[in-house]
């Protein structure tokens, strides 16, 4: 049984093209607390390879990806 | 400012004083001519917004800290003392100069003001004022190269569902619609990332037959819009890497202007050829590979020449010989290639999003006013910067104008055999 993960901000990034996803989300993640989770949703396949890249560079973790159709969900918990 | 940064600042200044950016320096008669041609000072007359203002400060501390009258009697030589405040106004002229070069036609001289623009880009990041943003992208693109096991099959089933897409533009059948990761192909293509810089050149290359396969990597360079000569070295060599270890004989760059410059013009001899994607969508045409369906898109047809592809590239016949394909309504702005107005998104502008807003929208609207004049209800361009911020100005200055990629109107065209 997986544990249900607390969202705390949703940014829905849909139709934007890269890299305006991950800008967001850089500048989103700040808005909540050390530790929280944000909740990110992309069209955009690029995202799959730019949002892990940043996680690492910032120092934030990806928790979880989803893909489904044309929607990718990121869960993404904010560490620094 | 501390001793001790001002000294390692002073350092960075010096690593970039070879002989041509000395000439640069110490070459200008205030003749004015730039600020006339800067799209900005177009816009909006004002004295900060001119070419010969934004290097005049990177001229009065090469003056103060790099000539001896300068350093005897700076007083004398109208010399600038690197500070914080100095600091605030290389920031405020690097990030109000898009890089476009359209002063440097005009200069009688042939000063590269975008060159003397590289010094200040080069002291905000050793001063680390730099756009966060730009530091951010950049280093994301290097994590991409260094871990690409990390993201690599998430990034491949992504891909794969773009393929509906491509069938759609391209109506072909292939066992292979998005070939990535393979050896021997022809041709690399690089794109950015984005569906819509993927779908319409995948359908154009199945289109002619190519054997080609799709990088892992993007194509912009972040480490160019922020002026970090490392961190652009390092984005460039993760895609050079690619291409040699799939021993791909070209290297084709999608519609980014900064991307197809930096990959042609400034990482040297490779083992492969570099080419724009229009050079390639000519060829294909010149060659009988594709055929288009000509006035496919209704309505009058205007280019916007991206500055890094047709002033600073030299991509400037073959969008114009493929829009002969493409529209018997094509109307030329004027003026047009070389000496095209820059539409004020490039240098990282548009990357900057809310940061730069008002300043890409009062300097838009020299570029405004020329799509405005050409009556077009399609404006094509071939540069993801360039789109962006035409876009930005359509909904501003009410242009009632469609903003395409060429790409995707010569994918729209193809006639299936």
């Amino acid at each position: 049984m997986t544990e249900e993960i607390k969202v705390d901000k949703t940014m829905d990034l849909k139709g934007l093209p890269c890299p305006q996803p991950v800008i967001k989300v850089s500048k989103g993640i700040k808005e909540i607390a050390v530790g929280q989770v944000l909740e990110a949703v992309t069209t955009d396949p690029g995202s799959l390879s730019d949002f892990p890249a940043w996680a690492r560079t910032s120092g934030n973790e990806i928790l979880k990806t989803d893909q489904d159709s044309d929607v990718i969900r990121f869960l993404i918990k904010r560490v620094k | 400012m501390d001793k001790e940064k001002k000294k390692k600042l002073l350092e960075l200044f010096g690593s970039k004083l070879d002989r041509p950016m000395r000439y640069y320096l110490d070459t200008c008669t205030r003749c004015g001519f730039c600020n006339e041609a800067c799209f900005a000072y177009a816009s909006v007359p004002k004295a900060e917004y001119t070419p010969s203002w934004r290097a005049e400060i990177l001229r009065k501390i090469y003056k103060r800290h790099f000539t001896i009258g300068g350093r005897l009697f700076p007083s004398l030589v109208e010399g600038l003392e690197l500070s914080d405040e100095t600091m605030d106004l290389l920031y405020k002229a690097a990030y109000s100069c898009t890089g476009c070069r359209r002063c440097m036609m005009y200069c009688p001289f042939g000063i590269d003001t975008q060159a003397i623009q590289s010094i200040a880009k080069l002291l905000l990041i050793g001063n680390e004022k730099e756009p966060e943003v730009l530091s951010m992208l950049a280093d994301a693109s290097i994590e991409k190269g260094k871990s690409l096991d990390l993201f690599k099959d998430s990034f491949m089933e992504g891909i794969k569902r773009l393929e509906n897409q491509i069938i759609t533009k391209w109506k072909g059948e292939s066992h292979e619609i998005i070939p990535i990761d393979r050896e021997g192909a022809n041709l690399l293509y690089v794109a950015l990332a984005g569906a819509h810089s993927i779908v319409p050149a995948a359908s154009i290359f199945n289109a002619a037959k190519e054997n080609w396969t799709l990088s892992f990597f993007e194509a912009v360079n972040f480490g160019a819009f922020v002026g970090d000569p490392t961190k652009t070295q390092l984005i460039a060599k993760r895609i050079i890497d690619e291409a040699i270890r799939l021993k791909v004989k070209e290297v084709i760059i999608c519609e980014c202007g900064t991307a197809f410059r930096v990959m042609r013009h400034l990482i040297g001899e490779q083992p492969f050829r570099v080419s724009h994607i229009l050079e390639v969508i000519t060829r294909y045409i010149n060659e009988g590979k594709i055929e288009l369906q000509k006035d496919r898109a209704n309505g009058i047809m205007t280019y916007h020449d991206p500055c890094q592809a047709a002033r600073n590239g030299g991509i400037i016949e073959e969008p114009r010989y493929v829009l002969q394909h493409l529209t018997s309504h094509f109307k030329e702005m004027t003026p047009s290639r070389e000496y095209n107005w820059c539409c004020g998104g490039g240098g990282g502008l548009v990357a900057l999003d809310d940061e730069t807003e008002e300043f890409r929208e009062e300097t838009g609207k020299t570029k405004a006013n020329q799509i405005k004049e050409t009556g077009a209800t399609i404006v094509a361009t071939a540069c993801e910067n360039c789109h962006t911020q035409l876009k930005f100005l359509g909904e501003k200055y009410n242009l009632g104008a469609k903003i395409e990629f060429l790409t995707n109107l010569v994918a729209n065209s193809l006639v299936l055999h």
